[in-house]
């Protein structure tokens, strides 16, 4: 992810609070920041979605109230999630009557810092070239195995390998140049 | 250790991963250990579609959330169209009842004529206005229909246009499945507009495509050469019969399937009209009919004698396409054969066979002859007689009382006998063709016609002026324009 500088992205807000067709840049910055940070503290992929839909459903719904207090956008949308993932977890609590176990804000630096870095990784797939690209996402967002990846990409499954490795050295490579 | 097996040691700990297990890292290098490290950070890589389709949802809950009134269009494309009608804001109604189209915003003078408005319908945005003729922006209603058809994609093109017909849309074209892949067929808008809706059903390649359209081509062709042969030199404008029946109904497209299942109608063409409804033509034996209307507009049925090669079964042929039985098929006292049907859309149809040839009964009787009964015979035949020119040919009367006469028009006949009954008197429309229509238009409004519509210059290349005459009966005088 291209980190937009301080001002670019208080300009993508108030552009998008102007016409709301613009939240797409802001979408298109913060899906995988959503995603990664929702993703930390709920397993089920399914779940995952769901928070990460109402998220951004609730961020655009109340961009028109979002006041530039020199915190980035993202703690915004943070903050929106926590909600979403705590209200989620009351629910269910209701639901099983279990112990519920809620600790109201449980970000601390270090997981934000976790949430930035897997936000950067996939961010990096999309940068992959394409055939290493299409590798990762089938394996690890389709859940696919090498040889249904073989398969489909009528490629031997030694080839199917051989590109996972390669676009995985170069993720690292990625990451470590951020760094 | 080779390459190959770093890649299969690799594999293995992705593997486990998938399966939530955790790999293991001890034999691994730390180069390999690292790379694992990455793999893990990706197990619930976010999937692409989900991406894009919230994307979608978020853009869509934007363009209905518009609490503010705010300009707010797609995403920008490169084309749009921008439709110009007579009453936008009841066209904004229409669309929206009959296609589910949104209004996003509208710009709105202090009349309340649109400026400037824009609606969706599916995943496009339309830009409309009211007319502007001092800036050349002009209606179909004005200029006399549009040469530019709408494409609109739907999932369920059946149940779609069921929807759009009942909120007044006009069936042009029938829903049906198409060579090139789409289910689809067309309608016309109450504005002037005709909108083709389909659905696509499957991919057929060009080539295939071309050759259907081939195969159409050539049936086409041997279609005209067909009917050059047996109505030339009628088809043309200039050789068509002074008289021509234009009839009106609220189902035009019914209209001519019975026809040409009753009586081997062809059809010429169908179009929008100017009034948004459908205009088509078919000839009938030597003649032209024309046939028009649609839901929204008020039908204006005829009756007609028609002479067919075979009475009986022309008759039979009416009856089995759902008319109603008039008169049964018996032998007249007058030399001809016939019976009578009313049709589902109210015109009453004479049908008959003669002993003789037709022109041995008049010099001029075509095929299709229009049949008046006016509350007045005598009236309305010295009417057609100032205002057309109209020659009295025959008459048979009883007492005072006109039965039946027959009256030329240039080169035309019309029928006509006094009504009887209290549902003859059916004011139709004909269209009328002649040298002169201004001079024509004037001696129709001294002979007594109320002016309907002055000489006007319309797009389709006709000169014509609209006369209703003391009969109701609405009178299209008309000529090609002059060059």
């Amino acid at each position: 992810m291209t980190q937009a500088t301080e001002s670019e992205e208080r300009l993508l807000i108030e552009a998008a609070q102007n016409d709301p067709s613009r939240f797409a840049e802001l979408y298109e910055q913060n899906f995988h920041r959503v995603y990664a940070y929702v993703a930390r503290r709920v397993r089920d992929r399914a779940e995952i979605q769901d928070l990460t839909a109402q998220v951004f459903h609730q961020a655009l719904a109340n961009l028109g109230k979002f006041k530039w207090r020199g915190s980035p956008f993202a703690a915004w949308l943070y903050r929106i999630a926590a909600n979403a993932i705590a209200d989620q977890a009351r629910h269910k609590v209701r639901e099983s009557a279990d112990e519920p176990n809620l600790s109201s804000d449980s970000s601390t630096a270090t997981d934000l810092e976790e949430v930035e870095r897997r936000a950067r990784l996939f961010s990096a797939v999309d940068k992959l070239p394409e055939d290493q690209r299409r590798v990762i996402v089938m394996r690890f967002a389709d859940e696919k195995s090498i040889r249904e990846i073989a398969g489909e990409l009528q490629r031997s499954e030694g080839a199917v390998k051989q590109l996972q490795f390669r676009a995985l050295e170069n993720l690292r490579n990625r990451l470590i140049e951020k760094k | 250790m080779s390459e190959r097996s770093i890649i299969d040691q690799l594999d293995d700990a992705v593997a486990a991963l998938a399966e939530a297990r955790q790999p293991d890292l001890k034999s691994l290098g730390s180069e390999l250990s690292a790379l694992v490290g990455v793999a893990q950070d990706l197990v619930g890589l976010p999937r692409e579609a989900f991406k894009a389709d919230l994307q979608q949802q978020l853009i869509r809950s934007n363009s209905m959330s518009s609490s503010a009134p705010q300009p707010q269009t797609n995403p920008v494309r490169s084309m749009s169209l921008y439709i110009c009608v007579a009453n936008a804001s009841a066209a904004i109604d229409f669309y929206r009842e009959a296609f589910g189209a949104k209004e996003l915003w509208r710009l709105v003078e202090p009349g309340g004529k649109i400026g400037h408005a824009e609606i969706q319908i599916g995943n496009t945005s339309l830009m409309l206005s009211d007319e502007y003729p001092d800036y050349n922006t002009l209606s179909p209603e004005t200029i006399g229909g549009s040469p530019v058809k709408i494409h609109l994609d739907v999932t369920d093109v059946d149940s779609f246009a069921e929807h759009a017909i009942k909120a007044g849309a006009t069936l042009v074209r029938p829903i049906a499945d198409q060579f090139y892949g789409d289910r689809s067929g067309q309608l016309a808008d109450p504005f002037g507009y005709t909108w083709i809706v389909s659905t696509h059903i499957k991919d057929v390649p060009v080539e295939e495509m071309q050759k259907e359209m081939d195969k159409w081509a050539q049936e086409e062709s041997a279609k005209k050469s067909y009917e050059a042969g047996i109505n030339e030199p009628k088809m043309r404008r200039e050789n068509r019969h002074a008289v021509t029946p234009y009839i009106t109904v609220h189902k035009p497209a019914e209209l001519i399937d019975f026809v040409t299942q009753s009586f081997g109608a062809i059809e010429h063409f169908r179009a929008t009209g100017s009034a948004g409804g459908m205009h088509a033509e078919v000839s009938i034996g030597d003649s032209i009919v024309m046939i028009g209307g649609a839901e929204h507009i008020e039908p204006m049925p005829t009756a007609i004698h028609l002479y067919v090669p075979d009475v009986d079964e022309a008759y039979e042929r009416a009856v089995k396409a759902g008319a109603k039985s008039l008169m049964p098929v018996v032998d007249q006292p007058y030399g001809e054969r016939s019976g009578g049907v009313e049709d589902a859309e109210g015109n009453r149809w004479y049908i008959a066979t003669t002993t003789v040839p037709l022109k041995t009964i008049a010099q001029d009787l075509h095929t299709v002859t229009v049949y008046f009964h006016p509350i007045g015979a005598q009236r309305f035949i010295d009417f057609v007689t100032d205002a057309f020119g109209g020659k009295e040919l025959m008459r048979h009367a009883e007492g005072d009382m006109i039965m039946h006469a027959k009256v030329q028009i240039g080169d035309s006949v019309i029928e006509l006998g006094e009504a009887r009954y209290p549902t003859q008197p059916l004011p139709t429309a004909i269209y009328l063709y002649v040298n002169d229509v201004d001079a024509m238009y004037e001696q129709a409004l001294k002979a007594g016609g109320t002016s309907m519509l002055a000489p006007t210059d319309q797009a389709f290349g006709d000169r014509n002026a609209w006369v209703k005459d003391p009969f109701d009966n609405v009178w299209y005088i008309a000529a090609p324009v002059k060059r």
